[in-house]
């Protein structure tokens, strides 16, 4: 059932929210926004219509997390992952659309990691639909949209002086029991404005095929034209929503093993102790960043490993564009002719 | 609060068993390592398979991923020869029997022994890269394990002489009938009775015959390029031409991403494939 939140009654839900779980919603803290836990006499940041510059799958995969403590025995033991019940407030839908393909990595029926499954239970994650279209997104383009419920427990529509709210799990019908119901107009208003947001979105490049261009012309000068002014410094992969990969360091300094972002940017990533590298350059460092969310993915679960929030665009420092990058990739050869 | 799963990056609790150089440079050495718990062995044995590995932790040094070069029957002790490189290999190189380590595995899918039953089996191993094609074959030789392959030929190179492992049983090996082995070095030195010359020479000279059997490669990167080619000319078919990779690893869990191979994970899709599966894949090793 859809329901209404006036706009003045926000912060008395979001404050009745607290008393059973820690609220995480968008506020600003020297001037970038992010998902930070609610105090006595926040302020939201919500007007802003692009998102958060650092995706909130870092409430699940923080930047740098201790896994083991050392022992005095010189051994290891578990550091429980415990995690409150939280709700986050606001997150739009590519990023809540990421978390579920991270969900593949990480809750893979073999080795489920723990620190990740606690967080996921423990979380309700309310989503915030995106009515104007933000400048460098493409989440039409790749199979996501302004308004998807992928991985969404509730969804928001901004309807001016109201929200509607759609429950789409019973962990979200959970935190909207005191709303009343919507009209069929203010229904009819809001999959009028879901509709025009979609379609206001342009498609950013061509999807079909692209793995197969990509998988084909994997020794194409292509990599080098593309790379070319890439710097190396990873801000499109530790920005990115669906990028996990992470190195694992003993800091002894502190006696805990501790786990770190990690990019297939940098150099080391794939050094080996032999001196061999299989990626010795930004070629070939771009070339997985790309492969791996335009084709390796789309092996792995059949979705691009990409939701189009648009931040690998926003904030690359040399103004590198993944949309422009693969537009050039949809025409390379299909088959590169042997030499 | 529940009781928590174990965490998948918690090592096991081993201490060293023994310890000693494996090649008269001292650059390998070999550990053998106990376990802290008996549940722990059982455990370890009931899930292991030739060709797969463990990371070993050094505390305050971090993981290092190394190849199992034991057979389940030889006791409830788990082999690792080390190469020196790096920092976390240094101080493997440290240990003295009874100091504690970690120990996570056994990881990765091994080799396909139950597909080889009834063939014959031909092992290619050059330098360190040879330690789990040892714990393969000493697999085979268990009594109850032998009866259910064929013929079985050994290949194994290394740069010297004194960088040969497992110097002993290899020794003793020449003496089994019902096996042949084929040493080589890479350059003449006094007294050596084996082949000289590289590995995929040596294949290509000893011509194991393709029928009826699986070839199974392990090597540095040069050797494994020269030496797979070698086997399709002498008739093998990519689908029974088997090689184990390697990569930098950090979680061995298919999750840190870092030894991606296209869609594949060498930690947990591998290290084991075959020729024709490593042929759909992106040459980004």
């Amino acid at each position: 059932m859809n329901l209404i939140l006036k706009k003045d009654q926000l912060n008395i839900v979001l404050n009745a929210w607290r008393q059973d779980y820690e609220v995480y919603a968008p506020q600003s803290l020297q001037n970038i926004t992010h998902f930070l836990p609610l105090q006595d006499g926040f302020e939201l940041a919500l007007n802003n219509a692009h998102n958060t510059r650092i995706p909130p799958k870092a409430l699940f995969l923080p930047t740098s997390e201790a896994l083991l403590k050392f022992t005095r025995f010189g051994g290891y033991e578990q550091i429980p992952s415990e995690t409150a019940p939280r709700v986050i407030f606001g997150v739009r839908p590519c990023d809540a659309h990421a978390l579920t393909m991270l969900d593949t990595v990480f809750e893979q029926e073999r080795y489920t990691d723990p620190h990740w499954q606690a967080r996921r239970d423990a979380t309700v994650i309310v989503g915030l639909g995106c009515h104007e279209p933000c400048q460098t997104g493409f989440c039409t383009t790749v199979g996501s949209g302004p308004f998807n419920h992928t991985g969404l427990d509730a969804i928001l529509t901004d309807l001016g002086e109201i929200f509607l709210v759609e429950t789409l799990t019973e962990k979200g019908e959970r935190l909207f029991t005191q709303l009343e119901p919507s009209s069929e107009d203010q229904n009819t208003h809001a999959s009028q404005l879901q509709q025009s947001a979609a379609d206001r979105m342009p498609i950013a490049f061509e999807t079909d095929g692209l793995k197969q261009k990509l998988d084909q012309n994997f020794t194409s000068p292509y990599w080098e034209e593309v790379s070319r002014s890439c710097l190396g410094c990873g801000v499109c992969t530790f920005l990115c929503p669906t990028c996990f990969c992470f190195d694992i360091v003993d800091e002894a300094h502190r006696g805990e093993r501790v786990r770190n972002w990690d990019t297939c940017m940098f150099r080391t990533y794939s050094l080996e102790a032999s001196g061999h590298n299989p990626r010795p350059s930004r070629v070939e460092r771009t070339r997985q960043r790309l492969s791996h969310k335009y084709s390796y993915w789309v092996d792995q679960i059949n979705q691009i490993g990409c939701t189009g929030c648009g931040r690998c665009v926003r904030y690359c420092p040399v103004g590198l564009d993944i949309r422009a990058m693969l537009r050039k990739a949809h025409q390379l050869p299909s088959e590169v002719p042997h030499a | 609060m529940p009781d928590q799963a174990q965490s998948p990056y918690l090592p096991i609790p081993m201490h060293v068993l023994h310890a000693y150089y494996e090649s008269t440079d001292h650059s390998l050495k070999t550990l053998e390592l106990s376990f802290d718990d008996p549940q722990d062995a059982r455990d370890f044995f009931a899930a292991f398979n030739p060709g797969q590995f463990c990371l070993l932790s050094v505390i305050g040094k971090g993981e290092s991923a190394l190849g199992v070069a034991s057979a389940a029957w030889e006791g409830d002790f788990v082999r690792f020869t080390a190469q020196k490189l790096g920092s976390v290999t240094t101080a493997l190189h440290a240990l003295k029997p009874g100091d504690p380590i970690g120990m996570r595995g056994p990881l990765g899918n091994g080799f396909p022994l139950e597909g080889w039953k009834g063939k014959n089996l031909v092992i290619i191993g050059g330098g360190c890269a040879f330690s789990t094609l040892y714990a393969l074959t000493k697999h085979l030789h268990h009594p109850s394990n032998r009866g259910d392959y064929g013929k079985l030929t050994v290949i194994y190179g290394t740069r010297t002489s004194g960088l040969c492992m497992y110097k002993q049983d290899i020794a003793a090996w020449h003496q089994r009938d019902d096996m042949e082995v084929h040493q080589a070095i890479d350059v003449p030195e006094q007294d050596w009775l084996h082949h000289v010359g590289y590995v995929p020479d040596v294949v290509k000279e000893v011509r194991p015959s393709p029928v009826n059997s699986v070839a199974v490669v392990c090597g540095p990167p040069i050797m494994t390029k020269f030496t797979l080619p070698a086997l399709v000319e002498l008739g093998f078919s990519p689908e029974t031409i088997f090689t184990s990779l390697e990569k930098r690893m950090k979680c061995g869990l298919g999750k840190c991403g870092r030894c991606n191979l296209g869609p594949k994970y060498i930690c947990k899709d591998g290290p084991v494939f075959s020729l024709a599966e490593l042929n759909a894949l992106p040459a980004d090793l």
